[in-house]
């Protein structure tokens, strides 16, 4: 390789601080960004292709009213974002959706961070243990969406086992509170190991000396936990409800398997609002209005999260 | 598109925008009749999705492609049999659709004929089928054709046409003491109440489930027309504009249908599925092509659908097949299925797939095809199924219909519900679906 | 004054019940009936299991006795909250060995009457699975070490690299993270079939490497080499490597376990794909293995319990044996990268 002596190796975040126009730009500064603009070419010419192509695509559908079966594509102007305003449907959906997300973050990030710690205690058999806890991410989810369907029948596997404590189990999948329940802890059972994972790899990652320190200061283990543990994970916390949150948005397989949308549309959550609308009622143009929406949804919770972080995470790297 | 896009991407993103974007609006509205395949310029390859993955059906169809591109080389050089699992079926068919890459033909949902029929997505076959040698298209039975119609129009062949009957587990029944359903078939007094009766004491004694209406799971109601069209109900006016779910004859129904259910314990209750074939009730409602589920561990009979207040009615499930308006070659693909289902070809399906040809529905013919039935079984449920049957309820609009209605009927099914309060509210909620 | 350290005997439900959204709570085990509170577990690791110097009340036994407990219960938790998680999965791998009916019972008979190997048997025969089996396994490689390569380099340039835009380059990027698949199948399909490549295997190898699965990857590797000390890097440059030389060098074997993170998330992401697969491939011999078990039912669509839930369990356990090998090092790989936000 050339001798290039005089790359400038940047000090901090790079690309959090712009470079200054006034500053005149050396060639070999100039070679540098050469290098840049190489490094990043796949994936931002990849991301043109097909992920900005693709939703400029369908922001250009939902412009118009497309029956696929009679291949009829004519232009409807706003038609179908006044349609969104009026659709009692997607306001049900939108609920839905919103309920789900709730839940399945809640749970799943808090039973990610006690199966993490608890997985941390370096007691025997955690390796096992591990492997448990991860094994229903490589399951397919279509099997493993089977197998609770039918652990939750009325009478199933688990009021099988409730009955055999006394207790009577509801029809899980269907009363509306049950069923929500259900699908958000079939999902999260099936994704929480690849946040625990994380969540462990993080709590790894906290300086014993930290600990050491405020042990000797005579802290007690949960304060341990919330003043030193939880800030020095939270940036991981951050990234795992992002990844949870836009995760939960894409739930289908499990919806369609166990509930249907129902009872009544009480699990009609928005991705499968929008799939039932493309792909059973041949409604794309429609369904692409749903989709633009879907994607300014995520785009502002994801924006409001990263924006909150600076309140709630504890160091920015 | 006003995304400001570099440059050197500009051209490039450009061409696949315009390659993408470029929608063939042409064939909206009256589809355009089908005339001689006129040979094209070089033989093309036929595309047919279909939703078995059986390799017995999958060879006997490539046998029959093949001989067909044999005889025809000018007109094809081949056809392929695309296999698309069936819970994605109807997902690919319209993903290929609307991707601009449509199948030549296709094999269509029976609860999707409607759309596909009205919306001109597929060709009518009539001229061809006609104009077709020795191909006889008044052998075809009128009322398996029916849903497959618009005007003169006859826009796929309902090559499987499988009747709904009544399996019942005999072990069971015996063993709770009950007669034996044969009887009351033979003796005249096979109704839905005599059904009801066996199944609610057949369960009490099994601790197991009684009557079984398949495929139903309180998910696709349109199941539940096996039993409502021994009421004679419907859940909407024959030219789909009215809703009828408020008919006294429907309210009678439902109201039988939920206290079977919830009063008397003849019917599975909703969140519990009990699995027929794998012995968990006493009777169950479905085609007779799931027959091949039965692995003998059971005793079992197979009996035409019971006898409702308005007499017995036959019904049948079918699956037809099309050609596409917007696949590329629609004159050679119907010339193709005009082979494929030729007397000949026709004869060779039905060992698998219930015909719709008067002359190949007996039962001796049948019998080659279904095994594990008698030849009585086949005469009194297949051959005499099919003569007069209805389908269950379709509609054009009827997706939208089937989970709208779906997520009303929810409301019915506890054990308290007001059937008739239910039903009005589901009237007042699908009628202006029926009108769109 | 008993250090709040210090274990009461028989803590066993160490903050069960604790949610982020409670940050106030003190005594966390409070609210699970029957948990003792005994939070000092959470992370009492051995890291802090050497008892603190100002420890003069209890006897070296008596303590021993105490933790045994605590571990003994800690250890009862965790097989107790193992079951949610293992059981689908063993009812799967042991359903392959059940005839039909015994599978669709209401209630999962947890080991077989009659074990029968037959299903595993017909999940060869009645389809090229050992092909498709291969196509999964060639494609999920391909796609892992090409989003391997394509995220470390765009990671470390936007991490490391002050070339103009960079910040709007990463944000376009970052959208790809926000778009659901069900979103841009059917454009992407379109510009697929424009292409000419259905029912070939591109579609799920570029579009993965490049297109919005990438993305998380890219977002991992930028912020591990966020965190990686930019003094590692200055060796190389006195040694007069240009920035390539850094990278591929210095940087990349640096970021090993991030790139295992990268590496596993990805694999699994593309052994596991399923609606593109079947969108974009027709003919048996192209078919994943995903798409592969949908093929296997009866002459009338309905499923083949004992062979699909046979080839799942072909399609598991290889992943999961990897797993339990590799777990060590890939959580602690994890816990060297800069995962940190």
């Amino acid at each position: 390789m050339a001798a290039a002596a005089s790359v400038p190796v940047p000090r901090g975040p790079a690309a959090e601080s712009p470079v200054s126009k006034a500053t005149p730009v050396s060639k070999a500064v100039r070679r540098d960004w050469a290098v840049g603009y190489t490094m990043v070419a796949p994936v931002v010419l990849g991301a043109l292709a097909f992920v900005v192509l693709p939703l400029g695509m369908v922001v250009w559908y939902s412009l118009h009213e497309w029956n696929v079966l009679a291949g009829t594509f004519t232009f409807a102007g706003t038609a179908n974002y006044e349609r969104l305003l009026a659709d009692p449907g997607l306001a049900d959906s939108l609920l839905a959706s919103l309920w789900f997300s709730i839940g399945l973050v809640v749970l799943n990030i808090t039973l990610a961070l006690l199966l993490a710690v608890l997985l941390d205690q370096k007691l025997p058999g955690t390796t096992t243990f591990r492997t448990f806890f991860f094994s229903p991410v490589v399951v397919s989810l279509v099997a493993w969406t089977i197998v609770w369907s039918f652990l939750l029948q009325a009478d199933g596997g688990i009021n099988g086992f409730l009955s055999t404590l006394g207790l009577e189990g509801p029809n899980w999948l269907r009363h509306e509170t049950t069923a929500m329940l259900s699908v958000i802890v079939v999902q999260v059972f099936k994704n929480v190991g690849l946040n625990m994972i994380l969540f462990l790899a993080a709590l790894q990652g906290v300086p014993v000396e930290l600990q050491e320190a405020a042990r000797l200061d005579g802290a007690g283990a949960w304060r341990r936990f919330r003043s030193i543990t939880l800030p020095m994970i939270s940036p991981t916390i951050l990234l795992v409800s992002i990844i949870t949150i836009v995760g939960s948005l894409e739930v289908f397989a499990q919806i369609d398997v166990l509930t249907g949308g129902g009872p009544g549309n009480s699990t009609t959550v928005l991705v499968y609002y929008l799939y039932q609308q493309a792909f059973r009622f041949n409604e794309f143009g429609y369904a692409s209005a749903i989709a633009v929406l879907l994607f300014v949804i995520v785009l502002v919770l994801t924006l409001l999260q990263w924006q909150s972080r600076k309140r709630w995470v504890f160091h920015e790297v | 598109m006003h995304t400001p896009i570099r440059r050197p991407r500009a051209a490039a993103a450009a061409a696949a925008l315009a390659t993408a974007l470029t929608l063939t609006a042409c064939s909206a509205g009256e589809p355009a009749a089908l005339g001689d395949p006129e040979t094209p310029s070089e033989p093309v390859e036929l595309r047919m999705t279909v939703w078995t993955a059986d390799e017995n059906h999958l060879a006997l169809f490539q046998e029959i492609g093949d001989a067909y591109a044999e005889e025809n080389p000018e007109l094809v050089s081949g056809v392929t049999f695309e296999t698309v699992p069936f819970e994605d079926y109807t997902t690919t068919l319209t993903t290929q659709l609307a991707g601009g890459n449509p199948p030549d033909l296709a094999w269509v949902l029976e609860s999707y004929a409607p759309e596909f029929v009205s919306s001109g997505a597929l060709a009518d076959l009539r001229p061809v089928l006609e104009s077709a040698e020795g191909y006889d298209v008044d052998d075809l039975v009128p009322s398996t054709l029916e849903l497959w119609q618009d005007g003169d129009g006859l826009y796929a062949y309902p090559f499987s046409n499988s009747p709904f009957g009544v399996f019942v587990n005999t072990d069971q029944i015996s063993a709770a003491g009950q007669e034996n359903p044969a009887d009351l078939v033979a003796s005249g007094e096979w109704t839905f109440d005599a059904a009801r009766d066996i199944a609610a004491a057949t369960a009490e004694d099994s601790g197991k489930q009684g009557l079984v209406v398949r495929d139903f799971d309180y998910q696709l109601w349109e199941n539940l027309s096996t039993v409502w069209d021994g009421w004679g109900a419907a859940p909407w006016s024959e030219d789909g504009t009215q809703c009828t779910f408020t008919d006294p004859e429907m309210v009678e129904a439902m109201q039988w249908i939920h206290d079977a259910t919830f009063d008397d314990g003849a019917m599975p209750g909703p969140g519990t599925t009990a699995d027929f074939f794998a012995g968990d009730a006493a009777m169950t409602i479905t085609q007779i092509s799931r027959a091949s589920a039965l692995d003998g561990s059971f005793e079992w009979d197979l009996l035409p659908l019971p006898a409702g207040p308005a007499g017995q009615q036959n019904v049948i499930g079918q699956a037809g097949i099309g050609v596409f308006t917007q696949g590329e070659n629609p004159d050679v693909a119907a010339d193709f299925l005009a082979s494929f289902t030729s007397p000949a070809n026709a004869e060779k399906l039905a060992t698998y797939f219930p015909p719709p040809r008067a002359s190949l529905l007996d039962a001796g013919t049948l019998s080659a095809a279904n095994p594990l039935l008698s030849e009585e079984q086949l005469q009194t449920v297949v051959v005499d199924g099919i003569e007069g049957a209805v389908t269950k309820p379709v509609h054009q609009n009827f997706a939208k219909l089937s989970e709208t209605v779906r997520a009303q009927l929810d409301a019915m099914w506890t054990e308290d519900a007001d059937v008739a309060a239910v039903l009005d509210e589901t009237c007042a909620v699908i009628q202006p679906l029926l009108e769109e | 004054m008993k250090s709040e350290v210090m274990p009461p005997a028989g803590g066993n439900h160490p903050g069960a019940e604790r949610s982020g959204g409670r940050p106030g709570a003190e005594r966390p085990g409070a609210t699970a009936p029957g948990a003792q509170n005994e939070p000092s577990m959470i992370l009492g690791g051995p890291r802090q299991d050497r008892p603190p110097p100002d420890r003069p009340h209890v006897s070296r036994a008596g303590l021993r006795a105490r933790r045994r407990w605590a571990r003994g219960s800690l250890i009862a938790l965790l097989l107790l909250l193992s079951i949610p998680f293992v059981f689908p999965t063993w009812w799967m791998a042991t359903s392959s060995l059940k005839p039909m009916s015994e599978i669709l019972q209401a209630v999962p008979t947890v080991w077989p009457q009659d074990p029968t190997f037959e299903a595993y048997g017909q999940v060869f025969a009645l389809q090229p699975f050992a092909q498709q089996y291969w196509n999964s396994l060639y494609i999920a490689a391909v796609v892992t070490i090409g989003t391997m390569l394509v995220a470390a380099m765009a990671g470390y340039a936007f991490a490391r690299i002050r070339f103009p835009g960079a910040n709007a380059l990463f944000v376009l990027v970052l959208a790809g993270l926000l778009v659901p698949s069900e979103v841009t199948i059917v454009p992407l399909f379109r510009i697929v079939n424009s292409l000419g490549l259905i029912d070939t295997h591109w579609p799920l190898i570029v579009i993965p490497v490049l297109g919005a699965p990438a993305v998380l990857a890219v977002f991992i590797m930028r912020q591990f080499f966020l965190a990686l000390p930019v003094e590692l890097e200055e060796a190389g440059r006195m040694d007069g490597l240009g920035r390539w030389g850094i990278f591929w060098r210095i940087a990349l074997p640096l970021s090993r376990s991030a790139l295992g993170a990268v590496a596993i998330f990805t694999f699994l992401k593309s052994w596991n794909l399923y609606l593109e697969p079947i969108v974009y491939l027709s003919s048996k011999d192209n078919f994943t293995l995903p798409q592969a078990l949908t093929q296997y039912v009866d002459a009338y669509g309905g499923p083949m319990w004992n062979v699909q839930l046979a080839a799942t369990t072909l399609t598991v356990l290889p992943v999961l044996a990897v797993f339990l090998v590799a777990q060590r090092q890939f959580v602690q790989g994890l816990a060297h990268t800069g995962l940190k936000g």
